[in-house]
């Protein structure tokens, strides 16, 4: 049954005179997986930002399973929220284990003179949160090196225990911020897989991505962020053939190049393969 | 298949090098390392004579010598892995050794004279050693460094007990005879500091050609896997640090500076180790604690005429310093990096100019608090000499147990705090604080928590600090000592246990023992400190997180380049995370 997580409605965003965000809505089911795509500086970081109450937006709210969400990141990550960065950001000399139980750090409940004591409510809470972690690390599939300085791990496997550590804090909606950026074909797949796996967990997942080939396999909507403002929202195959979209990537075709592409294809077939010989 | 660190230069070159090294290096040993006799006196080890004149007079630093050849020799002919990394290190305690006599000889002869010829009287010892052990690091590199050994005997848990039993012991040995190197400095005893040196330089060498065969981390994975027996043992090993050869007040008096420095410097290292909280003015609570403690303990001229149980006394000090910790941390939600440094250190100095002009009229300005009395338990004074076990320990010694256990105590906070929920928390804060957030940490609670925790820390110490020293002084808290503090934490390596200790005491030992190097005392100090820093910037005991940060290798020690690849990783399991089977 899908109902509606994550509700952006009208947000706006200026700094000082700059118009970052025009009037932008979203909505999320909790079964769905949206895609924000745009060419750079089109403002969908600074939507994520908006998102995830690192900025507040100047106007419009943002509503999580109805409830508001603070301007405040850790209070965001608490209420279901989490989020991976553009530019991976792990804590690069803590090991892989030790990343993913700080994502942990939301649902545990350990105050400081539990932690100074370690009495056994203690060392249940944490055998918890290992075991939980440990899950989440096969899940990414990390397990081999989850005793691995986060440093030492090759680009891909990075990406994975960002994931894995946005996951730990055990969100009902995930941002991931090109989560593809510098991968190979191959790991562009595998990850593509892993967003799947996620969503069939009951996360709702929000992907930005520059690589339309990946959002259009991947995504049930997808919005289209242009200079701020969204241009075109809807399935990927509407999306994908709407024209604005096409010249908001491309550029508008001049009246010249138009016509020479409509020669290019008037042209008859053994033509154009005697051009060749 | 072996993979070199550092490939051999000349391997045929290498048994050559390595044999004639270490026989150069005895035979130094042996001859006669003085032409005369220095104007403060006899040099120790008999410096003037050879041994053909006289036979039995192989001791001090020539036994020190004579110890790393015979080592040197016998491992240039045994097979044994890691030999290069071993001969490497007894070269260098060689070099290490020499170079510090020489140097000291030759100052104080008045020139090179007095380490070569002199009229008449030759004195090559000095000389001969340095190149032997020149020439075994040579020896060394010629045969190719090898990566570090991992030592993997498997034992059961008796056998193991008895290894750490004796490892234990060891160090206690090796801590007394450090503490005690050279003796007691000053006018009787010019040659305290050199006698010290030479000693570092010999347990220097030693120790690393042991880590070189892997027998440190073996032993240091072995305590982890039997934790609780390991630090039992610890504990007693500390506690009977009086029965061995450092049972003299004055060595329980240093022995207890330093366990005070230790404690304070494991308060600081949770803000800067690990919340990475660059605190320029910590030393402000250790002085907060102290005049609390002061105030409340009976002393003539306190502000409260009130005589609180030491214990009591103590309690306050550290809530009440822990509280001055949070008003210190408040503004550190707003400003990072330079500007928290700034901070901290214009508080810092707040108190110590309060302190000085007797703000608030607790301190009592710069007469300073003196005579407080000192803590009474049971009926015994701890400044009284008292009797254990049928032997007689000096006064003092009850304060070397108080801080031992302050240390104990501290340390197992330390510990605590650091593998928990706020410790990654911390440790987060300190790597990127901006995804600690978003992770769902609340940064501005964790940071003053960091600081509140420190400062308690500090607040306790601070009240041992005001009984044994029975003077409160505004003195006592300048901000050097804020930066001695910083640096042991740095020294001894960011974030972890031993290197906090290690740090305080190789920092306040050296001015002790260096005194009658008096006026370069400073200087050399700092420049032991750069050259340190530039070898090993990641401290000398470091986290193996931060090993792999500052020094490029991986948490097996080696180098990340020389790394094959990430499959052939050794496993390891998670025994080290606590997850007992």
């Amino acid at each position: 049954m899908s109902r509606t997580v994550l509700e952006a409605s009208g947000v706006s965003m200026t700094f000082g005179g700059l118009v970052a965000l025009r009037d932008v809505s979203l909505t999320l089911d909790n079964d769905q997986i949206v895609g924000l795509i745009g060419p750079n500086g089109a403002g969908k970081t600074t939507f994520f930002n908006c998102l995830t109450g690192l900025y507040s937006p100047t106007a419009g709210s943002v509503t999580l399973r109805g409830n508001r969400l603070p301007a405040n990141p850790a209070l965001v990550t608490a209420a279901g929220v989490a989020r991976t960065f553009q530019n991976i950001r792990l804590f690069p000399s803590m090991t892989v284990l030790e990343n993913v139980l700080v994502g942990r750090h939301v649902r545990m409940r350990q105050g400081p003179l539990a932690s100074l004591f370690h009495g056994p409510v203690f060392r249940r809470g944490e055998a918890a949160a290992g075991e939980r972690a440990m899950e989440l690390i096969e899940f990414v599939g990390l397990t081999k090196v989850h005793d691995e300085l986060a440093r030492n791990l090759p680009y891909g496997d990075q990406r994975r225990l960002e994931i894995a550590r946005a996951l730990a804090t055990d969100p009902t909606v995930m941002l991931l911020d090109e989560p593809t950026a510098g991968m190979n074909p191959q790991e562009t797949d595998a990850a593509r897989q892993l967003i799947f796996a996620i969503r069939d967990t009951g996360v709702a997942v929000v992907v930005i991505e520059h690589d339309t080939k990946f959002i259009f396999s991947l995504c049930d909507e997808v919005s289209v962020l242009v200079q701020g403002e969204l241009l075109v929202s809807g399935t990927p195959d509407q999306v994908r053939d709407d024209p604005r979209v096409i010249e908001a990537y491309l550029g508008k075709p001049t009246d010249e190049i138009e016509a020479q592409i409509q020669a290019v294809e008037a042209r008859p077939i053994n033509e154009a393969e005697g051009d060749q010989a | 298949m072996t993979i070199w660190m550092r490939e051999p230069d000349r391997p045929a070159l290498a048994v050559p090098m390595r044999a004639g090294g270490a026989v150069l290096a005895a035979v130094g040993a042996l001859l006669s390392w003085a032409t005369f006799v220095l104007n403060d006196g006899p040099y120790p080890g008999k410096a003037t004579l050879q041994f053909f004149d006289a036979p039995l007079a192989v001791e001090s630093f020539r036994q020190q010598v004579l110890l790393l050849a015979v080592a040197a020799l016998v491992i240039t002919f045994v097979p044994i892995r890691g030999r290069g990394r071993i001969l490497r290190a007894l070269g260098w305690g060689v070099i290490a050794v020499s170079a510090v006599n020489l140097a000291f000889i030759g100052f104080n002869g008045g020139g090179f004279g007095a380490v070569t010829v002199f009229s008449g009287s030759v004195a090559f010892g000095g000389v001969v050693a340095l190149a032997g052990g020149i020439l075994i690091v040579l020896g060394a590199y010629a045969g190719g460094i090898e990566v570090p050994v991992h030592l993997e005997i498997r034992l059961n848990r008796y056998v193991a007990w008895a290894v750490l039993l004796i490892a234990f012991v060891g160090l206690l040995l090796l801590v007394a005879a450090t503490l005690t190197a050279g003796g007691q400095g000053g006018v009787v005893n010019p040659y305290a500091g050199a006698m010290f040196l030479s000693f570092l330089g010999f347990a220097g060498g030693a120790l690393t050609a042991l880590a070189g065969a892997g027998v440190t981390s073996w032993i240091s994975r072995l305590s982890e896997q039997h934790r609780p027996f390991s630090i039992v043992v610890l504990l007693v090993c500390a506690l009977a640090l009086p029965f061995t050869g450092a049972g003299t007040e004055y060595w329980m008096t240093v022995a207890t500076n330093i366990g005070m420095y230790a404690a304070t410097a494991l308060g600081l290292n949770v803000v800067v180790g690990l919340a990475g909280l660059l605190d320029l003015g910590y030393v402000a609570f250790l002085g907060i604690g102290a005049v609390v403690a002061a105030n409340v303990s009976g002393a003539a001229v306190a502000a409260f005429d009130i005589h609180l149980p030491f214990v009591v006394a103590a309690i306050l000090s550290a809530v009440v310093a822990g509280c001055f910790g949070a008003v210190v941390g408040s503004p550190t939600l707003r400003v990072r990096g330079d500007y928290l440094a700034i901070v901290t250190l214009a508080f810092g100095e707040i108190f110590v100019r309060s302190a000085q002009n007797d703000i608030g009229g607790l301190t009592n300005g710069s007469n300073a608090i003196p005579s407080i009395p000192a803590i009474t338990m049971f009926g015994t004074g701890f400044n009284e000499p008292i009797e254990v076990l049928g032997r007689g320990l000096p006064s003092g010694v009850l304060y070397y147990f108080l801080v031992v256990l302050l240390v104990a105590l501290v340390m197992a906070m330390f510990a605590n705090l650091k593998y928990s929920r706020i410790g990654r928390a911390w440790i987060a804060i300190r790597e990127d604080e901006d995804v600690a957030k978003a992770m769902g940490i609340r940064t501005g609670r964790a940071k003053i928590l960091a600081f509140m925790v420190g400062a308690t820390t500090a607040g306790l110490a601070g009240a041992v600090f005001a009984h044994k020293l029975s003077t409160v002084s505004y003195e006592s808290f300048r901000f050097t000592e804020s930066v001695t503090l910083l640096a042991a934490v740095i020294l001894g390596g960011m974030g972890t246990i031993p290197g906090a200790v290690l740090g305080a005491a190789v920092l306040f030992v050296l001015p002790e023992k260096l005194r009658e190097f008096s006026d370069y005392r400073l200087m050399m100090f700092g420049l032991a400190l750069v050259l340190i820093m530039r070898f090993r910037p990641q401290g000398l005991l470091p986290d193996r997180h931060r090993r792999a940060e500052l020094a490029g290798e991986d948490v097996e020690g080696r180098k990340l380049d020389e790394q094959p690849t990430l499959d052939v990783h050794l496993p390891r399991g998670i025994a080290t995370e606590g997850a007992g089977e």
